[in-house]
């Protein structure tokens, strides 16, 4: 298990992680999710004890990770699928991470076999694409079959097949039993493979909750609705749901509504409805709403 | 402490596995031997600047070899900051003692290799050409000198790459430094009595048979100054890497 307390990162003034506490539970997937220069990476480097932080600790099952005595059989990471020698064959990159731990030699063939790149183990890195890059990072992060696996945006650059691929992967590493962690900006694809969402937004934490609750607060019920007599509908909704928003074909959008409720009402006033309908406000929209305030870089609408 | 990680491994895996890193150190003796068997063959028995000093002639291709041998010690590290592979070392190995401690073990095994060869080299090629006393007082000592000089002057452009961070910068810095400035700065007379005191000037020093009248220390002398600017700068590099964020 791996558990961040009170994490801090400054560089002078400036605090990219700021306060931040969360754990990263076994036999579930972690979605770390935030806006891009939100902390995230930052937060993965200092749990690996790449960077050190300013107050605050990090600990890989209550050590910090510079003490771990075989650290890559504790946790895999993945934090940038492009720092490679393009010079060095896939295998021969993954030998030489093995060799740190006198990891024997089948193993790279396993992880190879694991990513579905044991057709290239001979090829040099720097023939490789995006994708293949992400399948040789996780492939060097499942090397020590870890406990814990932290995984920096590893959906980046993978195809549909690929996306699909590494959902059903995390899924399974967590059904192992594992803890993972998987950082991503896109708020859909974490709510398709996370159990439980951490927020962050200018390093500091938004949420932390399981992913079935954030959709039920987040993705926010509207109901659309329309009636034979618009005029009659309009009126209605003035007076009952003031923050109705008109849609322009005679159609009416309300945040918050029950449809049950509205249906009734219109009954009541024989107002004759031909549609209403129940819609979520999707999650990006969700989580847009969420870090609207701790977006770093936000291009001015003129 | 993270006892049970293999720095050392690791480092010979990652040298083995880059086709860029392995010749480099076979590229240093084949350019040391290589260049001194060419001269001592065609010059060796006229040219007196190479007969006054006999070790003028042994180590003539040195000069060359030893630009490689910079290279490497630049290499070793500085491919770990260019390519970025530096926080997944860090990862597998992250006492950074211990993972300093790997890369100078390597540097300097590599080193002594690299010497041991290239003077083996030099010498058969002199023997071959215009001959040499091997008893004659000091060629044991410079010829201990030449096979030391070289893990000395890997370790240092390691040691000070890790200072620097930088691939780039490294080579910028020090390969003029080596090859250009202390040969310029010793060509002007008064700056010449403060450069022979840099490294590579010592080092090559230790390597001659007789005494300079202007250099003011000992051939023996001479080694260990060199050595303790590799100490120095190990000892920088250690502080950088400890200090700082990968």
């Amino acid at each position: 298990m791996i558990e961040i307390r009170d994490l801090t990162k400054a560089y002078g003034e400036r605090r990219v992680v700021d306060g931040l506490t969360f754990r990263v539970a076994a036999g579930r997937v972690t979605g770390f999710l935030g806006p891009n220069g939100a902390g995230k990476s930052t937060t993965l480097r200092m749990a690996l004890g790449l960077d050190r932080p300013t107050s605050g600790t990090a600990l890989v099952d209550g050590l910090p990770y510079a003490r771990l005595t075989e650290p890559l059989r504790r946790v895999g990471a993945l934090l940038d699928a492009q720092a490679v020698h393009g010079g060095r064959t896939a295998a021969g990159h993954l030998s030489w991470i093995a060799a740190s731990h006198r990891l024997p030699a089948r193993r790279v063939d396993e992880v190879l076999a694991l990513v579905g790149l044991s057709d290239a183990a001979g090829r040099r890195i720097r023939t490789f694409s995006l994708g293949m890059r992400q399948r040789l990072g996780i492939a060097a992060a499942l090397l020590g079959d870890p406990a814990a696996l932290l995984l920096d945006e590893p959906v980046n650059g993978l195809d549909a097949e690929g996306i699909r691929w590494i959902r059903t992967l995390l899924r399974r590493l967590a059904d192992e039993g594992r803890a993972v962690l998987v950082s991503s900006h896109l708020m859909a694809e974490m709510a398709r493979t996370a159990d439980h969402l951490v927020v962050i937004g200018r390093g500091r934490l938004l949420a932390d909750t399981s992913t079935a609750d954030f959709l039920a607060e987040n993705g926010r019920r509207r109901v659309r609705v329309r009636a034979v007599d618009p005029a009659g509908l309009a009126a209605l909704l003035a007076e009952a749901h003031p923050e109705a928003v008109p849609l322009g074909d005679g159609a009416w959008d309300v945040p918050d509504a029950d449809p049950g409720e509205l249906g009734a009402l219109a009954a009541s006033r024989r107002v004759v409805l031909i549609e209403l309908s129940v819609t979520h406000d999707s999650l990006e929209e969700a989580f847009m709403r969420m870090t609207a305030d701790a977006v770093e870089y936000r291009a001015v609408t003129a | 402490m993270s006892a049970t990680t293999f720095p050392l491994r690791a480092e010979w895996a990652k040298f083995t596995t880059l086709r860029s890193l392995w010749t480099t150190p076979l590229l240093a003796v084949a350019l040391s031997a290589g260049i001194t068997a060419v001269v001592q063959f065609s010059y060796g028995k006229t040219d007196t600047s190479l007969t006054e000093d006999p070790m003028e002639g042994v180590f003539y291709g040195l000069n060359f070899g030893q630009v490689a041998v910079v290279c490497l010690g630049i290499l070793l590290v500085g491919q770990e900051y260019a390519s970025g592979t530096l926080a997944t070392s860090l990862a597998a190995v992250p006492d950074r003692v211990r993972f300093f401690r790997g890369k100078l073990l390597l540097g300097a095994g590599l080193g002594l290799a690299v010497g041991v060869l290239s003077v083996a080299g030099q010498l058969a090629a002199t023997e071959a050409s215009v001959g040499l006393d091997l008893s004659a007082p000091g060629t044991a000592r410079a010829l201990a000198a030449g096979m030391l000089y070289h893990p000395l002057l890997l370790v240092l452009c390691l040691s000070l790459t890790t200072v620097l961070r930088n691939q780039t910068a490294a080579l910028g810095l020090l390969s003029p430094m080596v090859f250009l400035g202390t040969t310029a700065l010793s060509a002007i007379p008064g700056v010449r009595d403060v450069a022979q005191f840099l490294p590579d000037r010592a080092g090559l020093y230790a390597m001659r048979l007789h005494d300079a009248p202007d250099v003011h220390y000992g051939h023996t002398t001479g080694l260990l100054l060199a050595a303790a600017w590799t100490a120095l700068a190990v000892a920088a590099g250690l502080r950088t890497l400890r200090r700082r964020d990968a």
